[in-house]
């Protein structure tokens, strides 16, 4: 009997295998900004891969890595996640290390490797709000920046610059002394 | 009867405390890994003097635990991470298999590097069967906990639950989290199952502060232990435990009754946390040695022996009345007076 249960179970699983992937491809739009720890892959083959057991936040020496209950849906159910306002990544690469399913990869902890490896999001400047836009110079977030004239460049009144290069990792939001903040991190989730 | 009796290596029947001990230590370490985080989070940001009592507290305490073994706690902490769904000790990884499979089905790929961190597991199971849920298992301290206070429910007059169901409910249980892991492309089996919940949830409570989820669905399993069913969640509705029982079908170490001790008492029964029959030679895949039926036992008639299979249902104890009866029978070369039919 519980041969034939197993034998169900796999027959149900190949059916819900060949399901289209456009009814998979809805549930993995949020309206949350979170971001998801360095390195991690692609919102869709992040959630197959994490077994959301809580390795990476237990690694985590900033104790940025929080865990979603059911507010962004069950498929997000004890996944990692990261606001940047709250507290950003330090970019350590701890969690890559420590993951045992690579749904986030190891990346290793030099500048290269993380600028090849990590896209958590990107930067963008609200210029009405940042106080160096604003005639006083500021350049909180270029100091904050762990990649700093790679990521965030300054010109005249320290206003801040972000280029292309920049991963994401939310150290100049939560630095940004604006309220609310002049500089956030949008999302790249794949 | 006659005959040399044949008796039990002595320590068997003192198992059952070791695994009390083993089921303490890895509560205790579930416990003990958040605060061990909290103090390296400290350590890392180099912030003592600005912690809060409590928060000093913890430093200390954890300082005190650790200082003669690392040098570094920082980085030297970070050797063992993790709960039994998925850990980390000093560089071995080892997962569930519940988890590599619920994996499989939610990725629909065979991602090796994880898969083979649920190897080790698997081989131990296929060796000693669903010692998992007997030896290790957090959810199980709980559990057992939960149903001694059952026992001292009924003892003041209260009637705990102690309804009966069918225990292949739970391969259905597990058939299902499987088919939600791939139609969700999430490993959301991992939200119904207690020791995966327990490991993540000891971590909110203490590092995060809250708890999720999962915390009421583990109430909710309690609860249903103790009106409903004894040791209900378990014996039927278990996913890792319908796959531990699976893997464990044809373990190699199993208990056996050795028949020519017993005295029909039926302890064993009584005690058996998933309502085995070790008294008619019915343990099957879901015995998980954990011993308590071997420790009960008044006559030394449970032993541990080396085979794939159950031994065939031996019949009725030899120190019994029904074998003595029975016998004597035999002897006036007769049928028995009367025949007892009962099991």
């Amino acid at each position: 009997m519980e041969r034939r249960t197993v034998l169900k179970a796999l027959i149900a699983g190949a059916a819900a295998a060949l399901a289209p992937n456009t009814v998979r491809a809805a549930r993995f739009s949020s309206t949350l900004r979170y971001l998801r720890p360095p390195g991690a892959l692609a919102e869709e083959d992040f959630l197959a891969r994490c077994i959301n057991c809580g390795q990476c936040g237990e690694v985590c020496p900033n104790r940025c890595i929080k865990y979603f209950g059911l507010e962004n849906g069950l498929g997000s159910l004890d996944t990692p996640y990261i606001i940047p306002r709250e507290k950003g990544c330090i970019l350590c690469m701890k969690c890559g290390d420590v993951c045992p399913t690579g749904a986030i990869q190891p990346v290793a902890r030099e500048a290269g490797a993380i600028l090849d490896g990590v896209k958590m999001g990107h930067a963008r400047v609200d210029e009405s709000l940042c106080l160096s836009f604003q005639g006083k110079t500021c350049g909180v977030c270029y100091r904050a920046c762990p990649l700093p004239d790679i990521a965030i460049t300054v010109g005249r009144l320290e206003q801040p610059h972000v280029t292309d290069k920049c991963v994401g990792c939310g150290l100049c939001e939560r630095s940004c002394i604006q309220m609310p903040q002049a500089i956030r991190v949008i999302p790249d989730r794949g | 009867m006659t005959g040399q009796r044949h008796k039990p290596f002595f320590l068997w029947r003192h198992l059952n405390k070791l695994r009390w001990v083993s089921l303490s230590i890895v509560f205790a370490m579930l416990v003990a890994l958040p605060f061990l985080h909290l103090y390296q989070t400290y350590v890392a940001a180099h912030a003592y003097d600005l912690l809060s009592p409590p928060e000093a507290r913890i430093y200390d305490v954890m300082e005190a635990l650790t200082q003669p073994f690392v040098s570094d706690p920082a980085e030297d902490l970070d050797a063992v991470k993790g709960n039994t769904w998925s850990g980390t000790f000093w560089g071995l990884k080892l997962s569930d298999p519940l988890a590599a499979l619920g994996q499989m089905a939610a990725g629909r790929t065979l991602y090796w590097p994880f898969l083979v961190t649920a190897l080790i597991p698997v081989v131990l199971t296929a060796l000693f069967g669903r010692f998992f849920c007997g030896w290790i298992c957090p959810a199980t301290f709980i559990y057992e906990l939960n149903g001694n206070f059952a026992s001292w429910l009924r003892w003041a007059g209260f009637k705990p639950g102690n309804r009966h169901f069918d225990k292949r409910i739970k391969y259905g249980v597990l058939a299902l989290g499987v088919i939600g892991s791939a139609m969700t492309g999430s490993v959301v089996v991992a939200a119904v199952y207690p020791p995966a919940i327990i490991g993540r949830e000891i971590y909110y409570v203490i590092a995060l502060g809250g708890f999720g989820a999962g915390m009421v669905f583990f109430l909710a399993t309690l609860g249903f232990d103790l009106l409903v069913a004894r040791r209900g969640f378990c014996r039927y509705l278990c996913p890792g435990g319908a796959l531990y029982a699976l893997l464990g079908r044809y373990r190699v170490v199993r208990i056996r009754r050795i028949v020519e001790n017993c005295n029909d008492c039926a302890k064993c029964n009584a005690i058996c946390e998933f309502g085995l029959d070790p008294l008619g030679d019915g343990f099957g895949q879901e015995c998980n040695n954990c011993s308590a039926c071997i420790a009960v036992c008044p006559t030394d008639a449970l032993t541990f022996t080396i085979r794939p299979t159950d031994i065939p249902a031996q019949g009725p104890g030899h120190l019994g009345w029904r074998y003595r009866r029975e016998a004597e029978a035999r002897v006036q070369g007769g049928q028995p007076a009367r025949e007892d039919k009962a099991a």
